[in-house]
């Protein structure tokens, strides 16, 4: 078994990781290509011809490395896909707006079903376990950004054990361009997202931002008063946060933990960020909804980033750990060049 | 309360403790406020004193912590006398607003909105739930009355018991069937959230509601006091006394219904008020409803406040459902109750 470093701690240790070492940097894969992931080691005989995704985060990345053609059906959307790939997404089944039965993944005779979220795909997957898939000879591939920092036996979304970083997007971009052997279409995406999030760090970096500036990113709640979920600090969106210098005021390592509008108000942030998404399942999935309460609560209304007008809106798939997290750092960081801040 | 209290001191008493109660609750929650802040808004709010104030803070108590308090305290006041009156009606110690699907139904029509999309946004979980509840209720009561006998005398109680136990079922796997079907794991935290009963969502506007359903329910259940009584010796004992047992029956349960529509809807299912607080409260007062209806009323209101101060500062930056919470402490407490009781 190779032993595979996190990425942040290879990184932290000054040397490249393992993942971004093999195969040689310029020559196709070698089959069978054996790799570890998400706690399980996978054989791949050849390069898949019928992949199948669970999870918008999947989906994308397939299409960025100019895959869409081996997509076979798509599953779990949160927002509309980027633009540049409506053409082609419309071409292809999706097998169901959130969660796909088993039975019809399987349907579409996948050789390769690539994850975003263990809780779909995992121990306890709701859409089946990767044994299940294994029994029919079917290869499992979870993101990385889901697992490599992240404990999700906890249950619900599950708890972040060490903070995300985008070198796990980037891990699982490296390992799905390897297995498909279009390693070149994979370091293209890498880099490209890496200029993104150096543009968007720079930009940050030249407002000069006050010391101390903090936020809260607010995804949804159940119903409009209760209790918002929030984002933690090591998810995508503390990620975003660190990178610009901002703190946010939830000090939970759960990955959206629920926190009362009193705690938020008195940490009063200087930022709020709200999701937009096409869910329509609480009123808090509007933005509009979102909006209007920020504006309208009692208290709520009275926070220094409601009443200074410093509320971003950031697509909600971009609050979760994926190629977008990179996409929503340079959004907020556009966001904050134009506001002012005393 | 002492039989030789004039009444004048008994209510008078009542409202101090109840007025304790709700300030204790506007006092203390997830961040810590001065208990001179909280003097200063009610000061502000009652009489213009116009202290200088943070504007979150004072909003913190004024406009979330006070009328949560007394929302929880309607509540808990509310639930406690659904209690007496089932369990005096019929006849069965084991009867509470579970017990007659309310809350079952209450449940499913919250997760119909929530999993499965219904109104698509624009219709709140409590609304479902109101008419969740009332739906529930009354299938139960129509398949009561389907039961042969089901409308008369004991076996009237007994087969409200049955038919709201197949209620409850049903309505618990119908829940359970949605969530089943298309909940992802944040709604399935949501929905749990509010299934074990949830106040962080209350407003003020939420008040005069709670408030007005639970004074109606003490009025009528102290005006029906001796009525309750004759109930508990059985609905012929009842009606040799004099009692009209259709039409009292029917305008409690009704009132009832609605009563844990409106209070469910706004806070979620909370149990074991119901059940436990009657019980614990004969033991101390005895059986006659004139003292077991205040007195549960406002051991229940007690109750619920103290359990949601617990629910917001066991667990630190996190707010526990309250039917945790209820149940956790609760469940002890009663043990003791009767274990005294027994000696």
């Amino acid at each position: 078994m190779r032993l595979i470093l996190p990425a942040g701690l290879a990184l932290l240790l000054g040397s490249t990781p393992l993942w971004a070492q093999t195969p040689a940097q310029t020559g196709a894969t070698q089959y069978p290509l054996v790799l570890e992931n998400c706690g399980k080691r996978l054989t791949i005989e050849a390069p898949p011809e019928r992949a199948v995704t669970i999870g918008q985060s999947a989906t994308e990345i397939l299409y960025s490395l100019g895959l869409a053609g081996k997509v076979k059906g798509t599953s779990v959307w949160f927002n509309p896909v980027l633009p540049q790939f409506a053409d082609v997404n419309a071409t292809i089944p999706r097998l169901a707006d959130n969660d796909p039965s088993f039975e019809s993944v399987l349907a579409q005779k996948p050789d390769l079903v690539a994850v975003q979220y263990e809780w779909h795909v995992g121990p306890s997957g709701i859409v089946g376990t990767r044994e299940m898939f294994d029994d029919v000879g079917v290869n499992t591939y979870i993101m990385p950004a889901d697992c490599d920092t992240k404990d999700n036996s906890t249950g619900g979304d599950g708890t972040r054990v060490g903070a995300f970083a985008p070198e796990q997007v980037y891990k699982g971009i490296t390992q799905l361009a390897e297995i498909f052997n279009v390693q070149p279409a994979g370091r293209t995406l890498v880099s490209a997202l890496q200029a993104t999030e150096a543009q968007a760090v720079a930009r940050a970096q030249a407002l000069d931002l006050p010391e101390g500036l903090s936020a809260v990113f607010w995804f949804s709640s159940a119903d409009l008063e209760l209790d918002p979920y929030v984002a933690g600090r090591l998810g995508a969106p503390g990620y975003m946060m660190g990178k610009l210098g901002i703190r946010n005021v939830i000090e939970s390592d759960e990955e959206w933990p629920t926190v009362g509008w009193e705690t938020i108000a008195k940490a009063d942030p200087d930022v709020i960020v709200i999701a937009k998404m096409d869910r329509r399942r609480f009123p808090a999935d509007d933005v509009a909804a979102k909006m209007d309460f920020l504006k309208t609560d009692p208290v709520a209304s009275q926070m220094k980033a409601v009443r200074e007008g410093h509320i971003v809106v950031m697509d909600a798939h971009a609050m979760s750990a994926t190629m977008r997290s990179i996409y929503g750092l340079d959004s907020l960081s556009q966001a904050l060049s134009d506001m002012t801040f005393e | 309360m002492s039989a030789s209290a004039a009444p004048w001191m008994v209510w008078g008493g009542i409202a101090l403790v109840l007025a304790g109660t709700v300030l204790t609750g506007a006092a203390i929650g997830e961040t810590r406020l001065p208990l001179a802040t909280v003097y200063k808004v009610l000061a502000n709010h009652l009489w213009q004193a116009g202290y200088p104030l943070d504007r979150i803070d004072a909003g913190i108590i004024w406009s979330y912590r006070l009328p949560r308090a007394i929302v929880a305290a309607s509540c808990g006041a509310g639930l406690a006398l659904t209690g007496v009156v089932l369990q005096a009606l019929l006849r069965n110690p084991l009867a509470d607003p579970y017990l007659m699907g309310l809350s079952a139904g209450a449940s499913t029509g919250a997760v119909l909105v929530s999993v499965a999309g219904i109104g698509a946004g624009a219709v709140s979980m409590s609304a479902g739930a109101l008419v969740g509840a009332l739906a529930a209720f009354g299938a139960v009561v129509a398949l009561a009355h389907a039961i042969p006998g089901g409308g008369r005398g004991n076996q009237g109680a007994a087969a409200i018991i049955l038919a709201g136990i197949a209620g409850s079922q049903m309505f618990n796997a119908l829940t359970a069937f949605i969530i089943a079907r298309s909940a992802n794991a944040e709604q399935a935290r949501g929905i749990m959230f509010w299934l074990m009963g949830n106040l962080s969502g209350v407003r003020w506007e939420d008040v005069a509601p709670a408030v007005f359903v639970t004074c109606l329910g003490v009025g009528l259940c102290l005006w029906y006091r001796r009525a309750l009584d004759a109930f508990t010796f059985g609905a012929e004992s009842a009606a040799s006394l004099g009692v009209d047992i259709r039409r009292t029956r029917g305008l409690l349960i009704t009132v009832t219904a609605v009563m844990v529509g409106v209070l469910v809807a706004k806070v979620g299912a909370i149990g074991f008020v119901g059940l436990v607080v009657p019980h614990a409260m004969r033991f101390l007062v005895g059986t006659r409803h004139q003292r077991l209806v205040p007195a549960s009323a406002l051991a229940g209101a007690v109750f619920l406040v103290a359990a949601d101060i617990l629910a917001r500062i066991i667990v630190p930056g996190q707010v526990l459902p309250i039917g945790v919470v209820t149940a956790l402490v609760g469940a002890p407490a009663f043990a003791l109750i009767l274990m005294r009781g027994a000696r």
